[in-house]
Parts: structure tokens; sequence; C-alpha cells
């Protein structure tokens, strides 16, 4: 298991945080998401022989907001 | 009694239908537009998935979109309907036990117009620090909404019913009076009854002009949430000092602007509107009339002797706004006036130079007297 961090600047309101916390339930390999619209950032929790950075990124991306490594 | 309560339920009604709907709008426009975005959004990345958020052409999927934004928007006003009616309900159960002061009202006003007008801030991107005015609901709600509306198929109503649901907590200005009234009629079936015939007055209002912004397609929404979030600063502002207005405070935006432009308003005020209150024959008989319109009061500055005790004749004349919420922060007088009257005050001596501010409990329609 791996705890990483992204930066997500784009989002407006905390719905967007529950937006991205969705991947949760979507995204084989992911334990746990905390998105934060107070901070700007998403916290991830998963399992890297399931999932990568990249992978990620492009499934935040999916539901429409930029994920920028730390 | 019943008459009464059902007069005031009507009442509540049409303030809901006439100025509830455009003001709640602008104050809760952000969540209903957030719910919609959401919607919006869904749709279009559903609809063309290699594009991302807000780069898609306004196309027939967005047609489409806008088309079934009629159902989120009916969810987020029924769940609105129903936690306003809670509220209601909760308020006159409070009410029953104490009686909101004007000073009390102030610092919530006060902290309403801070929280608005951060959000405001907030909307406009000025600085992430501005993000800490939005609420973010804890996690295990958001998880519970989200695996809620999973099980229903992925795409439910959860997020514009909850939505709906959180605008109790960002009442705008006419909501806080009819929230202020639910609480003074000290009963929950009254209390009820009455924030939901006030918020199924905004419903038609807030309905049209929600689905219509979101026809104008996705692309608009961020003008829209521009737009909005203009809105809800100035509205903060207005509430902020509405609330210094109701808290006495000598300085107030609205003050400044009267001080800026003073004649106009006073000089027409007493010679056009009430040609018989000249205030010289008035203070013969140590008394003074104040007229209650639904504009505010008239005149707005009134002159009186010094060292002498003053009646203040308070003239309502089919006076439905919140003028009829008389206020005198500095002697604590709190009345709510008869929609046609007249209400005395007496006003003990007061010393040369002294101002005697007054307001509307909303802290909307101001005024003074000065002693000289």
């Amino acid at each position: 298991m791996i705890k990483q961090t992204f930066k997500v600047p784009d989002m407006t309101c905390s719905n967007c945080a529950m937006v991205i916390e969705s991947l949760e339930d979507e995204l084989p390999g992911v334990k746990r998401i905390a998105a934060s619209y107070h901070k700007g950032a998403v916290e991830i929790e998963y399992d890297e022989r399931l999932l990568d950075e990249s992978r990620i990124i492009e499934a935040i991306r999916q539901k429409g907001y930029t994920a920028l490594k730390p | 009694m019943d008459q009464t309560t059902f007069g005031m339920i009507i009442a509540a009604f049409l303030t809901g239908l006439t100025t509830g709907g455009l003001s709640c709008l602008a104050v809760q426009g952000g969540l209903l537009a957030a719910s919609l975005a959401q919607q919006i959004e869904t749709d279009l990345v559903q609809a063309i998935p290699s594009t991302g958020k807000g780069k898609g052409r306004p196309n027939r999927s967005v047609q489409r979109a806008a088309n079934k934004s009629a159902l989120p928007i009916a969810a987020f006003l029924l769940a609105k309907l129903a936690a306003y009616t809670l509220l209601g309900a909760l308020l006159g159960l409070v009410g029953s036990y104490l009686t909101l002061s004007p000073l009390s009202r102030a610092i919530l006003m006060i902290a309403i117009g801070i929280f608005m007008a951060g959000n405001g801030l907030r909307m406009l991107n000025v600085h992430p620090v501005f993000r800490y005015f939005n609420f973010e609901p804890p996690r295990f709600i958001t998880r519970y909404i989200r695996r809620t509306a999973r099980s229903e198929g992925g795409r439910s109503l959860a997020t514009p019913l909850f939505l709906g649901a959180l605008t109790v907590l960002i009442p705008c200005g006419v909501t806080q009076a009819m929230m202020a009234a639910a609480l003074g009629t000290g009963n929950p079936a009254r209390g009820a009854a009455l924030l939901f015939a006030f918020t199924l007055g905004t419903s038609p209002v807030f309905f049209l002009l929600a689905y219509l912004t979101t026809q104008l397609g996705a692309r608009l929404e961020r003008y829209f949430l521009r737009f909005v979030a203009v809105v809800v600063l100035v509205l903060g502002l207005i509430s902020l000092d509405s609330g210094l207005n109701l808290a006495g405070a000598p300085f107030t935006i609205t003050r400044l602007v009267q001080g800026i432009l003073p004649s106009a308003a006073e000089s027409t005020a007493l010679n056009s509107s009430h040609p018989n209150s000249s205030s010289s024959s008035a203070l013969q008989q140590g008394r003074l009339e104040l007229a209650v319109q639904n504009n505010g009061y008239f005149p707005r500055t009134l002159r009186a002797p010094a060292n002498q005790p003053l009646q203040l004749d308070l003239v309502t004349n089919n006076t439905r706004s919140c003028a009829r919420d008389f206020v005198i922060p500095a002697l604590d007088y709190y009345a709510l006036l008869p929609l046609s009257g007249r209400t005395t005050v007496a006003i003990p001596p007061q010393a040369p130079g002294a101002v005697l501010r007054f307001t509307c409990s909303m802290g909307m329609y101001t005024g003074q007297i000065v002693f000289e």
C-alpha cells in the first residue's frame, strides 16, 4: 500500500471533492481517497500492484480535474 | 387566531413568490449550480469521454444534458422545501422558549454577512484561504451519499437532494426574516407551515431561473457561477451593513451613502410624501410622526427638542414590508407594527446633539431622530 498526495487546484467547491472521492468505488486498487477542497489536495491510498501514479492522474482528469504531483 | 395564522401563511407565500425567489437564488444559487454543474458535467463526460471538463463544444449532448436538468432542480427544491419545513417546526419549538433580540439578530446578520462575503470571494477565486468559508460536509456523510447514489444506479438525485437540504445553512436575507417570523410564532406547527409556504413561494422563480440557466449550456455555467459570486459578495456586504445598522453602529455603508447624498431623500420625504407631518406643528404637542411605508421610513431624519420627553407615532398604512418590524437599538425597543394603524413609542428625554437611530429588524431601512 502506498499513500500519496496530489495537488488538485481546480476544485471549485466541496462538491468537487465528492466527485473525486467517488473514484474510491470506481478505480480498482484504491483503498481510500480523501479529497479536500479546503486544501486543494487529494490524498490517496492504493495498492501499487494494481495501480500507478499516471493512471490515478488520468482517472482524476476523466472526472474533470487536474492532479499535480507535489 | 386561525384567521391570523392563515393570513400570515398567505403573506409568507406571497413574500416568497415576489421577493424570496430572486434574493434566495442569489444566495443559494451556488449550491444549485454546483449540483447542476455536476449533473451536466457527468452528462458531458459520458457523452464525450475523451475531452475534459468544459472542453466539449455545446452540441446536442449538451442540449440533452440541459433537458435532463429539470429533475435535479425539482429534487433540489423538494429537499429544500422539506428541510425548511422541518426548520420551521424546530424554530417554532425554540421560539416557544426564547425570543431573538435585535442585538442577537444583528450579530447573526454580521456573521452571515462575513460568511457570504467570504464565499463570494471564494467563488471568485481571490485567494485559497477563502475556501474555508465553504462548508465541507464530513466524509462519512459524503461517502454515505455516494454509496446511496451508486446503489441506486449511478446517477441518482442524492446530490441535489442533499444540497437542497443544505440550503437551510445559508438562508438569504428574506428567508432570515421568515425564519425569525417562524421563531416568533412560538409554535412548531405554525412555524413549519410558515416556512413551508414561504419556500413553496420561492420555488417557481427559483426553478425557472435555474432551468433557463442550464438551458444556456455548460459553458455559460461558469459565467453564472461568477455572476452568483458577485451577487453573493454584494449580498454579504448588505447583510453585514444591515447587521451593523441593527446593532445601532454609527458607521455603516448605508449611513455613508446617506451622508454623501443627504438632502434628496430627506427633503422629498418631508414635503411630498407626508405633507401633514411637518415637524414644527407636530413638535408643539411633543409628538412626532413617522410614516412607516413599504419602502422605508419617512422622513428619514426627524428633529426633536432635547431634554424633553417625546411621543413618536409610527403610522403604518397597508405596510407589508419588513419596515413593520421596528427597532430602536439604543432603547432596546422592538415592535411588530400592525399592517395599518398607529403605534406610539414613548422616548425619554435625550441630551442635545444626541442621535437616536431606528431601523427595521432586517437593518434594511433606517432613519434617525436628531435632538437639538
